[in-house]
């Protein structure tokens, strides 16, 4: 195993463990991820990845361990927290406001970028109209930048599923975070879906120099994209590593393939 | 056959353009009455708006309001005062809401909800009876109930101020939703809790303001029903007339359950007068429901519902 070349750790976890009743869903987890890299957790199903993802964005409390990002200690924050520390997230089942149009979906990403009186709000005037407007050519930025331009009006509920991963994704870059975490953010797609979806996950890494932590379960894909891999089995890390590295440790090809663990 | 036909269609509307004063009277009565209903229509929509919850609750709270406010007037505090205390008695039962009953029912099924508003319901009920007792009390806020004749048409003071009442905040929580950054935030709450908290939109806060502002509407509600009616407990069944309203508004819509209240405030007080004599009267008991009952089998989200179509 070896360190991600010199970069600069963006986010630090330390031993973390989460339990559920009986159910250990992760047990003394830690990795690195540095500032700027792609990222990518693997690992078969019940591995412990979403609920990692839950830990680092707030949403479970870790029974152990601690989180650092970028340089703080920041274990127990909730999720509306950590949003505010600029860590911005999709969720395995497409969490959007499916009653909200497509572009007031992606502004509501701009919620915590958005400052004002009540009143001048209310009456839309002056500094909150030039705000508004203001906000919303950042937002055309990602509609034109994800090429969904053709459904901003359409509810969000009414989308393909795999229109919908896009808009998740463009309300989670509306935050402009300096993390992004996506889970299974390929999951159910076709093949020129998911060609578009890398496409666009390069694209942000590249334009935004987002720093990126994705679960993936198509192997082409995570060895194609990320920089890194941390593969998880049983809730615990396996193997950690460039995706060369990873591909060839016997542990986790023991873990796909369900070779009997001694 | 033709002179069922012509009771029907052409009489009434004879009538209404034989005295033009008088329809213009029962017109306006509508109106008023339509946005005392659209009033109480409100509350729900607030809430059911920002947390996807329908509030079986509103109505009590609506009683609760009223009983505060009657029940510190007659201790002896001035009327604004007492006003005062009752906006202060609603926003702290916002926050107990929000600690006892939300909180530790987050991301649970709306029906989950739903069944902790009716155990609010009996609870603000009881409460209400054990502290300010089981009396029909009067409510006087210092607009008399009766009317004067302005253009040769009697118009109802008590009426009037309440129309005005609810015009005003109708625009207001109009407003509040579609421009402000908070009305965004209620609206991405409404719609999904988890994605909401990944935005950054702290749940907790969120909640507190809708039901203090759901209070302050029972507050508004409770003062121009309790005027007209007295203030006791059958003040909550109000909430009742409010049902038809939502479902012709559409239950996630404000300028929707304006709309909902006016078409069902003219519509009975018309039908009542007009049509009513035909079928023996007491149309205006039963015009809402059957209204509702059409537009659930022809257009089941309201004239202002968002449609949301579910993926299977």
């Amino acid at each position: 195993m070896r360190v991600p070349e010199a970069r600069a750790p963006l986010l630090e976890v330390d031993g973390i463990s989460v339990r559920f009743g009986a159910v250990q869903a992760l047990q003394g987890v830690s990795l690195t991820i540095g500032r700027g890299e792609i990222a990518a957790i693997i690992g078969p199903n019940g591995a412990g990845k979403t609920s990692l993802l839950n830990v680092i964005s707030g949403f479970y409390r870790p029974t152990e361990g601690h989180i650092r990002f970028d340089g703080k200690d920041r274990t127990h924050l909730k999720p509306y927290d950590v949003a505010e520390l600029g860590i911005a997230r999709t969720f395995q089942n497409v969490a959007l406001f499916k009653g909200m149009s497509v572009l007031d979906n992606i502004m509501t990403g701009r919620l915590l970028k958005m400052k004002g009186s009540f009143l001048t709000e209310a009456l839309y005037w002056g500094p909150a109209r030039r705000q508004e407007l203001a906000h919303r050519a950042f937002v055309e930025r990602i509609i034109d930048f994800l090429e969904i331009q053709a459904i901003r009006k359409t509810p969000a509920g009414r989308l393909p599923y795999g229109l919908q991963k896009r808009v998740e994704l463009a309300r989670a870059l509306a935050a402009e975070p300096t993390l992004l975490l996506l889970d299974e953010p390929m999951a159910g797609m076709n093949l020129e879906e998911k060609e578009d979806m890398c496409r666009f996950v390069l694209g942000v890494n590249d334009e935004f120099g987002t720093t990126i932590a994705l679960i993936e379960h198509d192997m082409s894909v995570v060895m194609d994209i990320s920089d890194h891999v941390v593969a998880l089995d049983y809730g615990r890390k396996i193997a950690d590593g460039t995706p060369a590295e990873v591909r060839t440790d016997p542990a986790v090809i023991d873990a796909y393939l369900g070779v009997a663990h001694a | 056959m033709l002179s069922l036909l012509h009771a029907v269609f052409v009489a009434p509307f004879a009538d209404m353009a034989a005295a033009p004063a008088f329809f213009v009277e029962v017109l306006i009565g509508g109106i008023a009455a339509g946005l005392m209903y659209s009033l109480v229509a409100l509350g729900f929509v607030l809430i059911f708006k920002a947390s996807g919850v329908f509030n079986f609750a509103q109505g009590v709270m609506v009683l609760f309001a009223a009983l505060t406010l009657v029940g510190l007037i007659e201790r002896g505090l001035p009327v604004v005062v007492a006003l005062l205390a009752t906006v202060a008695v609603m926003v702290a039962l916002a926050f107990g809401i929000e600690r006892v009953v939300l909180r530790p029912l987050v991301n649970q099924a709306p029906i989950i909800l739903f069944m902790a508003t009716i155990g609010l319901n009996f609870f603000l009920e009881g409460l209400g009876e054990m502290v300010w007792g089981a009396n029909v009390k009067k409510l006087d806020i210092g607009i008399p109930d009766e009317s004067v004749k302005v253009a040769g048409i009697l118009i109802n003071k008590l009426e009037m101020s309440a129309a005005a009442t609810a015009a005003v905040l109708v625009a207001v929580l109009a407003v509040f939703f579609q421009r402000t950054r908070i009305g965004r935030a209620l609206r991405a709450v409404a719609d999904d809790h988890e994605a909401a908290l990944s935005i950054g939109i702290p749940l907790k806060t969120i909640w507190v303001v809708v039901w203090a502002v759901a209070g302050l509407v029972a507050i508004a509600t409770g003062v121009m029903w309790g005027a007209k009616s007295g203030v006791q407990f059958s003040l909550s069944l109000i909430a009742l007339k409010a049902l038809p309203v939502l479902i012709l508004g559409g239950f996630t819509s404000v300028p929707g359950a304006i709309v909902g209240g006016l078409i069902i405030g003219t519509g009975e007080k018309l039908g009542e007068v007009y049509w009513g004599p035909l079928v023996g009267g007491a149309i205006e008991n039963w015009f809402a429901y059957v209204l509702a009952l059409v537009f659930l089998v022809f257009r089941p989200q309201g004239l202002f519902g968002e449609r949301i179509i579910e993926r299977v």
